[in-house]
């Protein structure tokens, strides 16, 4: 014999390093909400990402709100107009707690928005802040911001949560540890794809959980593993679980404008002929039909019919491949010597699939396009460079008309804005500061659809449409209301009729 | 006898890597109304997710994975085998600091230093192939070097040294085609890693960009729609299995029929 | 014995610099500034020069390399740029999980693994060898990616058995193992039955034979005693194909490991984090190895003597 017996031994300890693993199962109360992305910052002085956004509308308290049309309405506080460049909040509840139980005041709101106008900490949102001068707080429940100009849809503007002085003073960690004054409060994120909340009113824990996979979220949900979700499902998968009876299914139209956006720098999309080819190159409704499930609807400018400022009689460019060909003959191209594209995008599956959709139609005309997919850091940053002949985003929860500065007017090139095309029209820049200056509303909404008309002539963006909102849950979830920017507060009135048997 | 069928399947996949270039495909034809259509007789494997035919995609891709695993297995063989001669050939500390970097790549396990090479350097094919090569080179140098130390002891090279003929000349002529067979069957293995590895890269979204096609990519784009079309992602794997095990086969028999002894290879 | 283990010991830091070289030279492979590539154009130029200070590149390459050797020693990892959180909080959270996938996979391969070898061995150039070793090629030649899926489809999808992805109890372990198990599991058998093969041809197995053992007996207590050793070992040399499985397949199940953490820092141009983590797992697979091999000269005395090349 080779070996003595013992060294059977020290294959036997070798062999008790395998261990196997603890588990762990969820709890049934908890109401669960499945995300495709994690909220990546939880403070609200810094967050600009979409679920973010709408996960810190949840924890922190704001001054305004919007109503459907996109009119401001106080939330936090009423307001009134002292003089142009004086706005004087009140606020509206004295009751207004943060999670740690001490009361929202006027120096809680001052702090905030100072900590944001504070240029050394590089807020995102500074920006469209920067007209205001000094905050002051005269009392308790009152704050005073002086303008340093006038700007008749200040208030709109105000839509940040509000933080607790004391604890911004301590630099405490809002993105990782929240605290607001909203209807949630900031349980716990065991890991990064999961965050859980609890619903102040009744105690209700909630649970954020992000799954990536479409396919997955989806039999997530017909497992009973997550509850709701919204959105960011492929419309396959939707008509796939509408037709399972444990899922009942909310649609409702949205806001969010989907777009293609050109380089106006560039010799190429430089030219209206150019971009007038590919409007009409683009059959959207049959993308809307065949790709998105009939979810959208078409959009002809950045601002829904049914908003204050929208235009309902604004005519869009038809699919017409003849008229798009013949444009590009007329320019000049044929083809032999075709119209060679760069188009970007994220590297978001659906977007990469919408991508090569437009790709395919362009090519149909006589473009040549090559597609170039990007993870959303570098693609964001490309396009903010203007580093890009083509392109094509969404521009989610606009509220306020001042969006049109913001992508449009000659002054808003980044990084003074998102004018990322570099559009440079006298025109617009006219009808864009008319518009700011007008004092009455239906003056500045005139103004407002003369611009929408003319950016539809001039095309710095072809414009796709408005996505819809999908709202998926478990037969049992009664109580959501879908909104129409996509936002989750219908979360406040969720919850299970009957609990049920199995997880 | 038993090469017939692997080798028929390799000719199958060559055949359809070269097939493009003759027959007339659409793998790029975008066609909404044929969205996710399962296979039928008017198209045998059907659509995917944006309506275009899966067979021209197979063939496409068949292509993409042919074409990658013989530029990385020729690069690497290249590159490795003259590393690896010139080392055992120079002896000394040549030799032994070669034996270190060898050692260095090696502690990168599997597929990880090709992922993180083709993740730093951009997505793309052009960067799977210089990727998979920066891997792909030591396993032939390690192999050649082994071979050389074991013949270049051999009186005919020691007699080409007496005479004078230049170390290149020795390496080329006398070394590497005494060494050739079992790199020749570590090649064959090889190609069906590169095929593995392709695909695997192309999976994670660092190969081919859209709308060219690889049967990595496939399986990625077909697991988002596996609930409701679950041809998708079967297809493509049904080929890269059936290609891989070809190629498995033929490199067992290849490396019977040139008598090299049994390698211990890594996954 | 000693001198054995400073030996290989030696290797063993040489090799860990290499790898901490190539490493660093990564960051260096990124086309244009990466700076500019993780930020963005558009970044202020007073964070790009915080991170271009943070990540040490606006000195000389040598300096550069010293200093991230430095950071290193005092296990320095650095910052995560996507959550500016230190990335060794960040292995440390994903580490448990891979070690789960890892241990539940090597079941897997061995409980697959042994009966095929062993029964592929005792009934050589037979149908049921011709079987399992079948089983063991076609194993090899299904990609992770693929096998993965398949698993989703047929047992979570199809049969509603197991979670689909996510780690959340021990059922969503199972899928995971099974598809990262079954490629070790088709190495492993080819492994064992030759192992034993070669064992089964020598003089003592034959006297046990002649004593009038029965063949079972033969091979559980001679052959497989002493096949298991050359096994043991080149388990050791596979758990790189496991961790290198293992990137791909937490990547098919989104199972929370360090094998995601690269796929997702890759996609956020993350790179200090593909650094860390890719020095992470190569660095424990070196150890590993290092383990094995000591181990082995620890069972049988005679690899220190043999120890070549």
């Amino acid at each position: 014999m080779k070996f003595p017996t013992s060294h059977f031994t020290k294959l036997a300890i070798i062999t008790c390093l395998f261990v196997i693993p603890a588990c762990n199962e969820p709890s049934p109360d908890v109401l669960r909400f499945g995300l495709a992305s994690a909220p990546s910052n939880l403070d609200p002085r810094f967050a600009t990402d979409a679920t973010s956004a709408r996960i810190n509308r949840l924890l922190y308290e704001r001054l305004v709100d919007f109503t459907q049309a996109s009119q401001p309405v106080p939330s936090l506080a009423m307001w009134e107009m002292l003089t142009p460049t004086h706005y004087r909040f009140r606020l509206k509840n004295q009751n207004s707690q943060f999670h740690d139980g001490s009361p929202l005041t006027s120096r809680d709101v001052k702090t905030t928005y100072d900590f944001i106008l504070d240029p050394q900490h590089s807020s995102p949102h500074r920006s469209s802040l920067k007209m205001i001068d000094h905050i002051e707080v005269p009392s308790e429940d009152i704050i005073d911001f002086h303008l340093a100009r006038p700007d008749p849809l200040f208030p709109g503007y105000l839509i940040i949560g509000i933080l607790p002085a004391r604890l911004v003073a301590k630099g405490h960690p809002f993105h990782s540890h929240p605290v607001g004054s909203g209807p949630f409060a900031f349980r716990g994120r065991p890991d990064e794809s999961r965050l859980q909340l609890v619903r102040r009113s009744d105690s209700q824990p909630f649970e954020f959980i992000r799954v990536p996979d479409p396919t997955v979220r989806a039999l997530k949900l017909l497992a009973g593993e997550i509850d709701m979700m919204q959105n960011d499902l492929p419309p396959e998968l939707v008509a796939y679980l509408a037709k399972n009876p444990q899922v009942h299914i909310q649609r409702g139209r949205g806001t969010n404008f989907a777009y293609l956006g050109f380089n106006l720098q560039d010799p190429l999309t430089g030219q209206l002929v150019v971009r007038q080819a590919v409007a009409h190159a683009i059959d959207r409704e049959a993308i809307i039909r065949l790709v998105l499930g009939g979810s959208a609807h078409l959009a002809e400018s950045l601002l829904p019919p049914d908003h204050w400022a929208g235009d309902s009689s604004l005519q869009g460019y038809d699919y017409n491949p003849e008229k798009a060909r013949s444009l590009l003959a007329k320019a000049g191209y044929s083809q032999e010597h075709p119209v060679h594209l760069t188009y970007k995008t994220s590297s978001d599956p659906f977007r990469i699939r919408l991508a090569t959709i437009f790709q395919h139609q362009l090519t149909q005309v006589g473009f040549r396009v090559d597609l170039r997919s990007y993870d959303w850091g570098t693609f964001y940053g490309d396009i903010k460079a203007g580093r890009f002949q083509m392109y094509s985003l969404s521009w989610v929860g606009i509220q306020t008309p001042d969006i049109f500065s913001y992508v449009f007017h000659s002054r808003s090139v980044p990084p003074n804005g998102a004018n990322r095309g570099r559009f440079k029209s006298p025109s617009a820049d006219r009808l864009i500061e008319q518009a700011e200056a007008a004092e009455a509303l239906v003056d500045k909404r005139a103004y407002y659809q003369q611009l929408q008309a003319y950016l539809l002539e001039a095309l710095p963006y072809v414009p796709l449409w408005y996505e819809d909102h999908v709202f998926i849950a478990r037969r049992e979830i009664e109580g959501f209301t879908l909104a129409l920017d996509g936002n989750y507060d219908g979360l406040q009135m969720v919850h299970r009729s009957i609990t049920p048997l199995r997880h | 006898m038993r090469m017939w069928a692997p080798l028929g399947l390799v000719l199958l996949w060559a055949s359809m890597a070269l097939l493009g270039f003759v027959v007339p495909l659409a793998p790029e034809h975008i066609d909404l109304s044929k969205i996710l259509v399962p296979g039928g007789a008017e198209e045998w494997l059907g659509y995917d997710d944006l309506g275009r035919p899966i067979l021209d995609r197979l063939i496409m891709g068949a292509r993409t994975s042919f074409f990658v695993a013989f530029a990385v297995v020729g690069l690497s063989l290249c590159v490795g085998t003259m590393i690896g001669t010139f080392g055992a050939f120079m002896g000394g500390w040549v030799d032994h600091a070669l034996v270190r970097i060898i050692d260095v790549f090696l502690a990168f396990p599997g597929i990880l230093l090709a992922i993180a090479l083709a993740g730093v350097m951009g997505p793309g094919i052009d960067n799977v192939v210089i990727a998979l090569s920066a891997v792909g080179w030591v396993g032939y140098a390690r192999l050649s070097r082994a071979q050389v130390l074991t013949v270049k002891e051999r009186d005919h090279i020691h007699a080409a040294i007496a005479i004078g003929t230049k170390p290149l000349r020795i390496m080329v002529r006398h070394l590497i085609p005494l060494v050739s067979a079992p790199l020749i069957v570590e090649a064959s293995f090889g190609i069906a890693g590169a095929v593995i590895a392709e695909a695997g890269l192309s999976f994670l979204g660092l190969g081919v960009q859209p709308p060219a096609a690889s049967w990595g990519s496939m399986i990625r784009e077909g697991t988002r729609y596996m609930l409701v079309a679950p041809h998708l992602v079967i297809t493509p794997g049904v080929a890269i299995m059936a290609v891989v095990l070809a190629i498995n086969l033929f490199g067992d028999w290849l490396r019977d029929w040139l008598d090299v002894k049994d390698q211990t290879r890594l996954g | 014995m000693l001198q054995f283990l400073v030996s290989r010991l030696i290797t063993a830091t040489v090799v860990v610099l290499g790898v901490m070289c190539l490493v660093f030279a990564l960051i260096h492979l990124v086309p244009g500034d990466p700076v500019e590539v993780m930020l963005g154009e558009s970044a202020q130029p007073a964070d790009k020069e915080a991170l271009r200070e943070a990540l040490g590149l606006n000195q000389p390459v040598h300096l550069q390399l010293l200093d991230y050797l430095a950071r290193l020693v005092r296990l320095d990892l650095g910052t995560s740029i996507y959550s500016r959180r230190p990335i060794l909080d960040i292995l440390l959270e994903r580490i448990p999980a891979t070690i789960e996938l890892g241990i539940a996979a090597l079941w897997v391969a061995t409980f697959l693994a042994l009966p095929l070898g062993i029964l592929a061995a005792m009934h050589r150039n037979t149908l049921l060898d011709f079987g399992a070793m079948g089983f063991a090629l076609v194993g090899v030649s299904i990609p992770n990616f693929w096998m993965g899926p398949m698993l989703i489809l047929v047992g979570a999808l199809w049969l509603g058995w197991f979670p689909v992805s996510g780690r959340e109890g021990f059922m969503s372990l199972v899928l995971p193992a099974l598809t990262l198990g079954t490629a070790m599991a088709a190495i492993l058998s080819r492994m064992i039955r030759s192992a034993l093969l070669e064992v089964i041809t020598e003089e003592f197995i034959r006297t046990a034979r002649a004593k009038g053992l029965t063949e079972w007996r033969v091979i559980a207590h001679h052959g497989l005693r002493n096949a298991l050793l050359p096994v043991i070992t080149l388990l050791g040399l596979q758990l790189g194909a496991l961790l290198g499985g293992a990137i791909i397949t937490e990547t098919v199940f989104s199972w929370p490991g360090i094998g995601l953490l690269v796929v997702e820092a890759i996609q956020r141009r993350d790179y200090p984090v593909v650094q860390a983590t890719v020095l992470f797992i190569s660095l424990s697979y070196v150890l590993v190895n290092l383990l094995t091999d000591l181990l082995y000269a620890w069972i049988d005395p005679r690899v220190r003597i043999q120890k070549g090349p």
